[in-house]
This record gives C-alpha cells, structure tokens and sequence, in this order.
C-alpha cells in the first residue's frame, strides 16, 4: 500500500464495513491464530453523521464483550461523541478527531510509523493475528471519504490482506482491486444501490445506526464468548433494503466453516507444553531471515570487521577465478562473476567503497595528469 | 607610479580575506537556518524539491530498498542508486532534540562550499585568460586598466554562496547542491585542464541528471581549443597592423597579409584523452549501478526509472516549469509527438549556438545550462542558482548588459509571488491553477529575456573590440 492522498469531494455516502481477515488458509502450512486485533475506523464528523459513530461504538462494545482487550483495539474516530465528559463508560479512543486520515489509516496498517508513535497507536499485529478491519463513513464507487477532505480508493486497500466488511452505499465496487488471497469480503450494496439507516430517534434527531450494522450487531448480541456460530449468514434484502454481497473467491475456507469468534472474539487454543518458549510459527523461512538482516543491522556503517571480511572473501574468489581462468575463458568468467554477486551479502558497503575509491582516483589523476 | 604598485599589492593580500569572511558567514547563515528554521517547510515547496530532488523521495526509496524491494517501486524515487547508497543512511540517523535529516543538509552545506571554491578556480583562470588577451590585444595600458579587471571567480563564487535560490535550495534538502557541484567540477576539469576531473564531473552530472550531457560540446571546446578568447580574427587584425606598422614593405608582412583566414589549432590528444577517461567513469558507473540493483531489475529498470522518467514527464505536480500545465490537458493521441517537440527545443539550439560562440566554451556552457534549466521537464530554482552564478564570470564582458535592473526585479518579483500563488491556490482555495502557472510563465519569459540579453551583451563585446582594435592603432599612429 503506498501513500495516496486524494482531496476530490463527492456526495454519495458509503458505508463501508471492512471486515480483515489476515489468516491464511486452513489447509497445508498454515499459522496459528494466536491473538485478535481490531482497527475500527469511522470518518465522518458531524453531527448529522451521528449515526457512523453510534456504529463504530456499537461494535467497539461488541468486540470488547467478546474478548480483545483495549491494547488490541485501535479506535479511530473522526468526532469525539466517546470522549464527552457526559459519557459514562468513556473509549479508549486511540486517533480522534482530525488525526483520523487517510495516511494514518495507511500507515496503522502497514505499519510504517514515525519513531515518536506510542504504542497504543500502532497495529502489532503478526502472522499468528486476526485482524477485524472495519470501517464506516461515507462513500460511492471504488472510494471512501474521510473527513470531507480526503479519500481512500479501492486501489489503495488492494494489497492489504484484509477481510473487508463494508456497510455504505455500493459497498462492493470498494473491493473491486482486491488480489491478495486470504481477503474475505462482504459488502452491504451493490454498485447502484444505496445502504440505509434503520432508525430515527426523535429525541436527538437523527438516525442513530445503519441496517447492515444493526442486522449484524443484533446477531452478535445473541452471541456469548463461547458461541460457535459461523459467519455464513445471510442478510435479508428486505430489511436491508439493499443486497448484500460476500466476494468469497479469494479466501480459501468455506465461510461456513469460519466460526465467528475466530474475528470477534479472543477465544484461542491453548497448547500445553514443558519446553521453553519457541518461536510460534514454523514458517520463518531462510530467505525471509536473510533478507530482513540489512534492515535489523544498525543503521550505521558495518563494523570494520565486517568490511574486512567481504575483502578478504572477494580475495579469496579472485583467486579461485585466476586458476580457473585458464580453462576457458569468457563464459566461465562470466559465471563466477554471477555467484560473485550473488554471494556477496552486503552490496551497499561496497557500493559506498568503491564510490570512495573511485573518487580517491580521481583526485590522484587529477593531480598528477 | 611605486606608491600605486605597492597599494594594489596590499589590496589584492586583503581580497582573499574578504573572500573567506564572506564565505564562512555564508555557510554560518546557512548552519544557523538549519537549526532554527524548523518552520519554513522548504522541503515541501514544489519551487525547491521536485519528483527528482526532493529528499524525502530518496528517504523513501532508502526504505524500499532496506525492505528487499527495489528502490524504484511505486514510482517515488527517480534519482541515482549511488546516491541513494550515500545519502539514504544519513536521512535515517537522527539525534535527539535536532531537525531531522541533519546529516544530509550538512552533506549539502560542503558540497556548496565545494562548488564555491571551485568556481573560484574557474574565475581565477578566465580572469587571467582576459588579461592576458587584453595586453596581447594592446588594451591594457596603465595598471589602473589592469586594476580595472574585476575578480571574476571571487563574485562567482560569493554570489553562488549567498544566492537566496541556492541557500533555499541547501536548507530545503533538495539534492540540486550536489548536481550543481558535478556539473562545476566538470566545468573546473576542463579550465584547468585536468582531464579525468573533468569526464569525471561530467560523468556524474549525466548520471544525477540527464541535461548536463549537453555540456559534453563546451567541454570539447575547452579542451580543444582553450579558454574563452575574443575571435581570432581580432589578434591577426593586430599582428598586422604591427607588422605593418614596422616595414610596409617587407615580404614577410606582405605573407602575413595575405593570410587572413587562420584556423586555431584544435588539441586532438587531449579530446581522446578526455573521451577515454568518461568511458572509463562511464563504465565504472554502470558496473556499481549495476551491483547495487542486482536483485531489483538491474540497468533496464534504472534507465526506465531515472531517464524514463524526465523524458516522458509521467509526473504533472506543479514547478516552476511550464510543462505541466501543459501537460495535463494535452490529448494521448498527441502526446508523444509533444513530447518530441519539447526535448528537441533543447537540442536543435545546439548546434546554432556552438558555431557562433565556438570561441567562447565557458560562456556558451552558461547559455547551454541555462537553456536547459528553462527548458527541462522538472525545473527548480537549485538550477537558476548554477547559472546565475555562472554569469556572475563574465562580469568583465557582460558589463554592459541591458536590461540588468528590471531583469533583477523580475525574478525578485516572480520569486516572491511563487508561493503565495501556490498557497492561494493549493491550501486557500480562492485562486487555481492559472495563477500558479501565469507565474511560471512569467518566470521563464523573465529567463528567456535574460539569456537572450546575455548572448547579445557578449556579442556586443567582442564587435566593440574589433572596433577598438584599429582605432586603436591609429591614434597611436
């Protein structure tokens, strides 16, 4: 997911729900799923967007009776109806108000923060997580406004492994980039159709939750923490209003195999064991380690010891090219020159050595010629 | 007559001092804002940082390359690998408590001082080249005409230190200082005579950015031909005379006479030579590119990504430049074809201007790095603060340019006015992109007016001289 940030300002309202489910397949290598994590997004402010925010809380308290602890939450709220001092059970609201933006939205998910961002603020999550993405505000096709200002379009949640629940207004065209496997989704519209609220309070003055978000919070207040219901249900389109819409080809298992609590919840196996702790996931590949090692070394230059050694290796290949030169000539040349590069690990300190030799060279040219 | 010598000698011990004060309060200026100057958000003004230049780009492309993915992907950074190698991990260190990127703006704060003092080299050699011609010319006839020659390389280089274009360009972390100082040392290598400084710098400065190629031509001619003279014609016109002065009647004047056509004697050795050395820097720039990009798609992926990218102007945020207004509302059917059109501009000025001023290299790079900083796909003001400084050389042929004052308040006036027709634009809202571009526009008129007065100044001069010459000649007869 790169950086994009678009300020174009439309009229139709989406309400999107991204549900992300970032757990690979069921079958063959697949990790444990050790811990929950939940980014609840809403982007409008106002008080006319009542409605977005009485959402985004609603299944705050949800995910919250059914588990993930408040370390796990990310709540992102555009207007701070939680944090009025009339409320009883303040949230812990993590980015509120005018922090609610398309990049730190981005960079919650992909994880690429300033130093100074506190914890609380950043997604932790790893392969064993499952991730609850949802998201809801106003939208239309292939776009979700933030903020009146901004928008996140359906390319730039394409890369995300993310479930995506979404409940606004042509919820399905949002996830028409997506690619990535292991991506569930569920739309509450089709392109066309318009999601809706489901009731007005007369008492504050404006609707106070959307239908898809009503349908769904209704069947998880008949849930408790030990419910084994699957995520295979279907929603009327009568009370809807609208159609709703699973794009189920790219996730592997059935959706009725999928039990609920799997995203909602914070119900895991436990393994007995007497060993000391080991690394959970057997999928931490060789090359993974080796191409993480120029990124967790210190940012500053290489020890000596370490230049020293890669001379001392090209060394040794230079000599192991001379005897074999003989043999025949350019071809053989060629290939050693490939496993030559190949093996050598740290390619930038060279790089920056022989960028200093070569101007060492031309200050001893330019002096002498 | 002693009293005078002795005074001009003093007063020339004092010039150099001058010259380090200056400097030195130059580069305190420069450290001073740097520190202090947290606000000004020069880095995100699309005057100083283009897609090319900008620092923040290249911190990106440090990342992606840091994460095992290659430094061009998603289309942020368009700049060199071995920049990116030298400068990429001094964006990511820090120190408690200080602005951040400090270590790249002190990289940029020596390579400016760098430049300065080899512009000084440049000035040194042409003001002495002046000297010399206007005593062979018969100019020079009382050490107050020889006091009069102005000191070229010290304007030269005060002026590129305390160019507010180049001080906004250092402290906005744009990495202009840098292609500057290739493009200087090339020009230093080849006054000098220092041949692999000078592929060396010309090297690089294709490398970091594409126009400098350009300069392949004024270099050639530095080095074939020499330093920038008045015509030839004008030194024969006087040996004649001289040796008509002496005996009319002799058959050597006679011999001299009848050859008034002579060509300079062009240097081929030191032109194979020069050619030889930029394959040799050209090669080695490649093979270390090449290194650095193994995993990520190697030479092809570079070239697309960096030369790729200023000849096809895929990027249309507003600068300074004019393209992309243009470029934006232009059809697909026809964009290539302007596309054409806008980069031979370049290149078929060529050609014209390197036979009228073949025997001025050094001012003919000027015009050449001024046409193309007008012209070029991604402009900023790091490249006006190189050829500004440039002119600052001439000093001594271009003191009678016109137009200098309104020239000097044009581009006061459309430098002042930039931002704020951004800001009315971009963050207020209340203008739009026509302001920002009738700016632009105003901006390169204000460039084109500039050069063009330049060249004619330049050409004023060398007629002057030939009128001078005979006129000359016969008072003293």
């Amino acid at each position: 997911i790169f950086f994009g940030k678009r300020k174009k300002m439309k009229n139709l309202t989406l309400v999107v729900m991204l549900l992300c489910y970032s757990f690979a397949s069921s079958s063959g290598d697949s990790t444990i799923h050790t811990n929950n994590w939940a980014v609840l997004v809403c982007t409008s402010r106002f008080w006319f967007n009542y409605r977005h925010m009485a959402n985004t809380l609603s299944l705050y308290r949800t995910v919250k009776r059914l588990g993930i602890p408040d370390e796990r939450i990310i709540l992102m709220l555009a207007d701070d109806m939680a944090c009025n001092s009339r409320n009883q059970y303040p949230a812990q609201v993590d980015y509120r108000g005018y922090e609610v933006t398309v990049e730190n939205f981005l960079r919650v998910l992909t994880g690429r923060h300033e130093n100074a961002v506190p914890r609380s603020k950043r997604l932790l999550s790893d392969e064993g997580s499952h991730i609850l993405l949802y998201m809801t505000g106003h939208g239309g096709d292939e776009f979700l406004k933030f903020q009146d200002a901004e928008e996140l379009q359906s390319h730039d949640l394409a890369d995300a492994e993310l479930l995506i629940m979404v409940d606004t207004c042509q919820a399905a065209t949002l996830f028409n980039q997506l690619q990535s496997p292991g991506v569930l989704a569920i739309g509450s519209s089709l392109k066309g159709e318009n999601s809706y609220s489901h009731h007005l309070d007369s008492d504050i003055g404006v609707s106070v939750v959307d239908r898809f978000t009503y349908y769904t919070l209704a069947f998880f207040e008949r849930l408790n923490i030990y419910d084994n219901a699957s995520l295979n249900r279907s929603y009327d389109p009568r009370q809807l209003m609208s159609t709703a819409y699973y794009r189920t080809d790219l996730y592997q298992p059935h959706l009725s195999e999928v039990p609920v609590t799997n995203f909602f919840g914070s119900v895991m196996e436990t393994i007995h064991t007497d060993s000391a702790y080991h690394a959970f996931s057997s999928r931490i590949s060789n090359s993974k380690i080796k191409s993480d090692t120029p990124f967790n070394q210190p940012f500053n230059q290489l020890s000596e010891q370490d230049v020293k050694e890669d001379l001392q290796n090209t060394n040794n290949q230079n000599d192991e090219l001379k005897t074999e030169k003989q043999k025949c000539p350019y071809s053989e040349m060629r290939a050693d020159l490939h496993e030559k590069l190949k093996k050598i690990e740290n390619v930038d300190t060279m790089v920056n050595l022989s960028i200093a030799v070569m101007i060492l060279v031309v200050m001893v040219s330019s002096s002498l010629l | 007559m002693t009293k005078d010598d002795g005074e001009m000698v003093e007063e020339q011990k004092k010039k150099p001092c001058r010259f380090w004060i200056w400097a030195l309060s130059s580069v305190l200026f420069r450290l001073i804002l740097i520190s202090y100057a947290g606000n000004l958000n020069l880095s995100s003004r699309p005057e100083v940082s283009t897609p090319l230049t900008s620092i923040r780009r290249l911190a990106e492309g440090y990342w992606l390359k840091q994460a095992s993915m290659s430094p061009y992907a998603g289309s942020m950074y368009h700049g060199s690998p071995l920049l990116l190698s030298l400068l990429g991990p001094l964006t990511v260190q820090r120190i408690k408590g200080q602005p951040s990127h400090l270590f790249c703006s002190l990289v940029f704060v020596i390579a400016d001082i760098l430049s300065a003092i080899l512009l000084r080299g440049i000035g040194k050699k042409l003001q002495m080249a002046y000297g010399l011609n206007a005593r062979l010319l018969g100019l020079l006839k009382s050490p107050r005409d020889k006091a009069g020659i102005l000191p070229c390389g010290d304007i030269a280089a005060l002026v590129y230190l305390w160019n507010p274009f180049t001080i906004v360009c250092c402290v906005g972390l744009s990495t202009s200082p840098i292609e500057n100082l290739a493009v200087i040392l090339a020009l230093n290598g080849a006054v000098t005579r220092r041949v692999p400084l000078a592929a060396f710098g010309l090297v690089m400065a294709t490398h970091l950015s594409l126009y400098p190629a350009i300069l392949t031509i004024p270099v050639i001619f530095l080095l074939g031909y020499g330093l920038d003279a008045p015509p030839l014609k004008l030194f024969l016109q006087t040996r004649n005379v001289e040796s008509g002065n002496r005996s009319s009647t002799s058959s050597a004047s006679k011999q001299a006479k009848s050859k008034p056509t002579a060509q300079l004697p062009f240097l081929w050795k030191t032109v194979v030579h020069f050619v030889f050395w930029a394959l040799v820097w050209s090669l080695c720039v490649m093979v270390l590119c090449r290194l650095s990009l193994s995993k990520h798609g190697g030479l092809e992926e570079m070239f697309k990504r960096t030369y790729g990218f200023i000849l096809s102007i895929e990027d249309l945020s507003p600068n300074i430049g004019v393209f992309w207004y243009f470029f934006a509302e232009v059809f697909d059917f026809f964009r290539n074809f302007f596309l054409i059109v806008f980069h031979v501009n370049i290149l078929f000025m060529l050609l014209p201007l390197a036979i009228r001023l073949k025997h001025r290299p050094c001012f003919l790079a000027f015009i050449y790095l001024a046409i193309s900083s007008l012209l070029k796909s991604y402009p900023s003001v790091g490249d006006s603060a190189l050829y500004l400084s440039l002119w600052a050389l001439f000093v001594n042929e271009l003191a009678d340019m016109k137009f200098s004052f309104f020239l000097f308040c044009g581009y006061l006036g459309v430098s002042l006015l930039s931002p704020v027709m951004h800001n009315l634009w971009i963050w207020r809202g209340t203008g739009n992109a026509n302001f920002y571009f009738g700016n632009a526009i105003g901006y390169a008129c204000f460039q084109i007016v500039f050069v063009v007065e330049s060249v004619s100044a330049m050409l004023n001069h060398d007629r002057a001289l030939k009128k001078c010459n005979p006129n000359h000649q016969k008072v003293k007869n």
